[in-house]
């Protein structure tokens, strides 16, 4: 019988806040966080993004960095030591220059103090992220930073927070973060270790947006998910990590597991490099084998936390997956990308930990800027609702049709 | 052939020429494309939803036309003599 | 362990003709996508039932400098036109997506990127990975591509 894992730490930065009190706030409030583009400079001229609202001065401060430092600093490494700050203070995890609320808990570098405390030192990283330090890059472009590398980019927050046992970047597209997790995931369940840490960050660089818009995938106006009138994304930026580790380590650290990491699955589409098929059979795939994981019916199913980015083509397929999973019994579905944008390489992990705020709290997020329905598309919740969330479906699509799917459950002791 | 004509020819085999350059047609020649065969599909050159994107940026980077969504770009993509006719129609270079 | 290699400086088109000769969306690709997708080319050629769709193979690229080659080349087109067709290569696991499309395997694909070839670390990786019930085998390929001309390639088939 496979060990179950639990989640037991979580931090996220987006367009919607910075931790995860001021994200269930807006979530609740449905106050989204697209806009006109900020601090970005470069990108293409009209096109609303998901920027977190935060400059990267503002970001070190935060983060316990010097500010003098923060302009050497690629804004996606800025946003994984917040969101990392975060979840390794839930999980009591100490790091060298935890984020300065958490000071008074660390002891020496790197030294666990508390009862229950592991040391980051001690634990894998794994990071998701495309474009790595692309901004830093752009300001000097045609040369490229030392710190451009994608993996780079992971090994600078972590080195950051005391160093760990090992980190390394997963570089999947729009999958990377769910990809981290379900790495992690395997790292626990053939016994390499008893905790990881999982997830992603990816900034807004002007290189993305105008590649994105090369594709002409973007919505000048914010994002109608599932609408029948839905004209594309709208990019956004942040950062998320989840603290993983087997239930035996938690319960032995005496630290509260929030959920249950119950299944995971990633399938490729197998279609094109960047549309998907029709009938959605990568993310058919993907959903199908978590469920299966999990030893779960669909009819379990409360929540499927989706993709959704509000492109004619994704929408559509995602839909033909999830009605053929789900057949007439369609649980409620969501996309939160209305509240943050896409937040590409970053996306899974984000959305994880709206999930996870969704469970605690029981409620389904709801659906912003729809208002018709499109046969080729499901329904999504627009209505609050109210609802103990038992299981739930997050998925994250990836060009190149790397599809992943993970199902995240309540924790009964 | 009249002076239209021939300028018409001309702008056939630019077109050709840029297509084959812009979608690494390998191998091709402009004679190797039929003016009215469907560039879309597989009984044409077999071009996809990326290809018809190249081709709206070589529209406006040689011929100054802006195509705003992809939906239009397939009508005028339809063939060399479609796209053609389309450029010496609206080109502002 | 089968094992394959393509050497720096070859030249590819004319690999592609020897061994393919009939899918023309090579020449679209950068040059990660067609190393990965010619290495494949070399490791599964002979397999029965082949392009038949399949679950149980992961398709898993290894890289210390991903697509950074095709990365520069759409970062120059950025200077007047940026190119839809070379944005789309601008991702580590496209290569992965392009062994997919052509094999039709419908399992897991991967990017990893590290800091230097480093084979036991790859195998555990690999291993991870095999800890689903689905995958059998898995194509893994380590390529690391400087410039459009200069590369190390290599793949192998590893099972379960």
């Amino acid at each position: 019988m496979n060990k179950r894992l639990v989640i037991t730490g979580a931090g996220v930065v987006s367009a919607i806040g910075c931790g995860k009190a001021a994200s269930l706030n807006a979530l609740r409030s449905c106050r989204s966080g697209i806009g006109p583009v900020t601090y970005l400079k470069g990108g293409p001229e009209g096109l609303p993004a998901g920027e977190v609202h935060l400059s990267n001065e503002e970001m070190a401060a935060l983060a316990g960095i010097q500010v003098a430092e923060a302009s050497a600093w690629p804004r996606t490494s800025l946003m994984s030591v917040l969101a990392l700050q975060e979840a390794l203070e839930q999980a009591l995890i100490s790091g060298r220059e935890a984020s300065p609320s958490a000071k008074n808990n660390a002891d020496a570098p790197g030294n666990a103090s508390l009862p229950g405390q592991l040391s980051l030192q001690n634990i894998p990283v794994i990071g998701g992220t495309t474009v790595g330090g692309m901004d830093l890059t752009e300001k000097i472009y045609p040369k490229v930073s030392p710190l451009h590398g994608c993996g780079t980019s992971t090994d600078l927050a972590v080195e950051f927070l005391g160093g760990c046992k090992g980190a390394t970047t997963v570089s999947t597209a729009c999958s990377s973060a769910t990809n981290a997790i379900i790495y992690g995931a395997n790292l626990l369940r053939s016994g390499k270790c008893e905790c990881v840490v999982c997830g992603g960050s990816e900034s807004l660089s002007a290189y993305h947006f105008h590649g994105f818009n090369s594709l002409m995938i973007l919505d000048r106006e914010p994002c109608r998910p599932f609408d029948a009138s839905r004209a594309g994304l709208n990019l956004g930026e942040g950062a998320a990590y989840l603290v993983l580790e087997t239930e035996e380590s938690a319960l032995r650290r005496g630290v509260k597991p929030i959920a249950v990491l119950s299944g995971w699955g990633n399938a490729c589409d197998a279609f094109h490099q960047t549309a998907s098929s029709p009938e959605g059979e990568g993310a058919f795939l993907a959903m199908q084998k978590a469920l299966g994981m999990a030893g779960l019916e669909p009819s379990a199913v409360d929540y499927v936390n989706a993709h959704g980015t509000g492109t004619p083509n994704n929408d559509a397929s995602e839909s033909a997956a999830i009605r053929r999973i789900f057949g007439d019994a369609v649980p409620p579905v969501s996309s939160t990308k209305p509240f943050t944008g896409h937040t590409t390489s970053a996306s899974g992990s984000i959305k994880a930990v709206f999930c996870l705020l969704a469970m605690q709290h029981g409620f389904v997020p709801r659906q912003l800027n729809w208002s018709t329905p499109d046969p080729a598309c499901v329904v999504p919740q627009v209505e609050p609702l109210q609802k103990e969330l038992r299981h739930i479906v997050c998925n994250a699509f990836g060009f190149g049709g790397n599809d992943s799917s993970i199902i995240l459950s309540a924790y009964d002791a | 052939m009249d002076s239209k004509q021939i300028i018409m020819e001309q702008l056939i085999t630019e077109v050709k020429l840029k297509l084959i350059e812009a979608l690494n047609l390998d191998g091709m020649m402009p004679e190797d494309i039929d003016n009215n065969a469907p560039l879309f599909g597989d009984d044409g050159l077999g071009l996809d939803s990326i290809d018809v994107l190249e081709l709206i940026v070589l529209l406006e980077k040689n011929y100054g036309i802006r195509i705003d969504n992809p939906a239009k770009g397939r009508q005028v993509f339809q063939s060399v003599a479609v796209m053609a006719d389309y450029i010496a129609n609206n080109r502002t270079k | 362990m089968k094992m394959v290699s393509i050497a720096s400086g070859t030249d590819l088109t004319a690999l592609y003709r020897k061994l393919v000769g009939n899918y023309p969306k090579f020449f679209k690709m950068d040059t990660l996508s067609k190393l990965g997708f010619l290495l494949a080319e070399m490791l599964v050629a002979d397999d029965s039932d082949r392009f038949t769709e399949r679950e149980d193979r992961a398709v898993l690229i290894f890289s210390r400098r991903g697509c950074l080659a095709n990365d520069l080349n759409y970062a120059k087109s950025m200077e007047d036109f940026p190119s839809p067709s070379l944005f789309v290569y601008t991702l580590p696991n496209t290569v992965a997506g392009e062994i997919a499309i052509r094999n039709k395997y419908q399992g897991e694909t991967g990017a990893f990127l590290l800091e230097g070839y480093d084979r036991p670390q790859i195998d555990e990786i690999v291993h991870q990975v095999f800890q689903d019930r689905i995958t059998r085998d898995a194509i893994v390929a380590w390529i690391d591509c400087p410039s459009e001309t200069e590369w190390t390639a290599q793949a192998w088939i590893v099972s379960k």
